[in-house]
């Protein structure tokens, strides 16, 4: 237990902050995917760095990682990365509405994670009273020796992760793929923050 | 709510720092100085506005431009991919992003750097912006940034990093693959063949009487002989052989998915033809012999340097029977 944990109330506050957020984001996904999305209740937990980078590199069909930075007022910042496996991939043109042959698969991905990020990250802010500004998605290159070298090459420390499954069943295929949103000390500090305002005015 | 937020200081303060015009002259003058193209649509992709950045770099009318679809003005433009991406902008209310690694322009723009680059057109990093105003009015803003330069060194680099990968693995004088990248080969060829219980053969071979020919010849006749015959070997072996030189006058060749009897017919012919292909050197005729040991994997070995054991032991074999032979490893017993 340090400076930068959550305490009991603080967990409880974010993850249903989260629950909100995510299930507004699908909403609005799946009007604009004009298609039924099904979506099973996000599992968020909250993990440490070290745990963070073991858990990543045992993960063996990573295909594909794309990082987006994100900041906003009161010093909420931090950078979301999403994480694509094998069997993740194959019919996101579809899902976007794209004609296959329209962009790369590697443009599919990025298309497809900036809005998975930034539709739940600005429905998030604004249940804070925030509002964030993106930096472009980047798909990390060679990701299987990439990952851990992103990771320790941040531009900031980070202690804590929240990490969000998110698995999106539409019904003519399946989609998942995992959210993991870094959020560095300084930042953690100003979440608790937030989140004890948010507890007051309940 | 939050959207006033970006103008806090200047409204909420009791006395305003400048008064509303200068505050808008200001702006609109930051905009057109802007070393990035601003265009705003409205949500029917129609063109609001446009800054000095634009009108200068297309070279268009405003008339032509303001009211205009985008699709119009900039006929340029991939209609149904940007139109689902614009819609996004606005369903979602979210920003979004093409960047030149993906897409390498999406305006038809000349940039300022005309010789060094290898695109007519600038590369561009375009963002896509939701826009709110007290009406009900949605608008996207599209910023056009100009990063031929990023973009040109990038493929500079990209080039220049190929490049040394590909001399890294090339033996300088005979153009085929040098001993290092030979040996990870078979390294990676043996763990394939040992995982998918595949076959793999293996033919070491050695150029007779290399030392003669230096002698007789110089060293630059040597030289030519190792060349001619790297080519004329070449020529014989399919895509998935992997041919490189071992040492001065010796090469070998990691034959994946074939047995010893395939391997013996490979290595009988490469004889046959380089003691048959007479070489020319300064109008000199010279005849030129290979010995050759053939070796395939078997249960035996525990790892790829064995195999080459085997092999080599081969062609001191076809070396001390006479040379310009083939000789197989003996399949051991276990």
């Amino acid at each position: 237990m340090n400076e930068f944990h959550l305490t009991e109330d603080q967990q409880d506050c974010l993850q249903e902050l989260i629950n909100i957020a995510m299930g507004q984001a699908s909403d609005q996904l799946a009007r604009y995917l004009d298609t039924f999305v099904y979506l099973k209740v996000p599992s968020i937990e909250s993990v440490e760095a070290s745990e963070l980078m073991i858990t990543l590199s045992q993960r063996k069909n990573t295909i594909a990682v794309v990082s987006q930075g994100f900041f906003g007022y009161e010093g909420i910042r931090g950078e979301s990365l999403l994480i694509y496996q094998e069997e993740d991939s194959g019919r996101i043109a579809d899902l976007l509405g794209y004609e296959p042959d329209e962009l790369s698969q590697d443009e599919q991905l990025i298309d497809i994670s900036s809005i998975l990020t930034t539709t739940f990250l600005n429905v998030f802010a604004q249940q804070i009273d925030n509002q964030l500004s993106y930096n472009a998605p980047k798909l990390l290159p060679n990701v299987q020796e990439i990952l851990s070298e992103h990771l320790q090459q941040m531009p900031f420390t980070w202690n804590l992760a929240l990490k969000v499954n998110i698995n999106y069943q539409v019904t003519d295929y399946s989609f998942n793929c995992n959210m993991i949103i870094l959020i560095p000390e300084t930042a953690i500090t100003n979440i608790k923050y937030v989140l004890d305002r948010v507890l007051e005015e309940f | 709510m939050s959207n006033n937020k970006l103008f806090t200081t200047p409204i909420d303060a009791n006395v305003p720092v400048v008064n509303e015009l200068v505050f808008e002259q200001i702006n609109s003058q930051i905009t057109d100085q802007l070393n990035t193209g601003v265009l705003v649509l409205d949500a029917d992709f129609n063109i609001v506005l446009w800054n000095r950045f634009l009108q200068v770099h297309t070279d268009k009318i405003t008339d032509n431009i303001i009211g205009k679809s985008i699709f119009t003005a900039f006929p340029e433009l991939p209609q149904r991919w940007l139109s689902r991406k614009l819609s996004s902008v606005l369903q979602l209310n979210t920003p979004s992003f093409c960047s030149w690694q993906q897409r390498h322009h999406l305006f038809e723009l000349p940039h300022t750097r005309p010789i060094t680059t290898d695109s007519e057109f600038m590369a561009q990093n375009c963002t896509f912006l939701p826009i709110e105003s007290d009406t009900r009015d949605r608008h996207i803003c599209i910023l056009i940034e100009d990063v031929t330069d990023a973009c040109h060194y990038q493929m500079q680099l990209q080039k220049t990093l190929a490049e040394i990968a590909q001399i890294s693995r090339i033996d300088g004088l005979t153009q085929i693959y040098n001993r290092r990248h030979w040996q990870d080969s078979l390294e990676q060829e043996y763990a394939k063949a040992r995982r998918h219980d595949k076959k793999l053969s293996l033919i070491m071979l050695d150029l007779d009487h290399f030392k003669l020919l230096n002698d007789n010849y110089g060293h630059q006749g040597g030289d030519m002989v190792l060349i001619e015959v790297s080519a004329l070997i070449s020529a014989l072996l399919r895509v998935e052989d992997t041919f490189g030189r071992y040492g001065g006058e010796e090469f070998a060749i990691i034959l994946p998915e074939t047995d010893s009897a395939g391997a013996m017919e490979l290595a009988h012919r490469i004889c046959r033809v380089i003691a048959t292909t007479p070489l020319t050197y300064n109008s000199q005729v010279i005849n030129v012999t290979v010995s050759l040991g053939v070796a395939q994997l078997s249960c035996n070995e525990s790892n790829y340097e064995e195999l080459i054991t085997q092999a080599d032991s081969a062609l001191y074999q076809a070396k001390s029977q006479g040379r310009n032979q083939v000789c197989s490893a003996p399949e051991l017993v276990s």
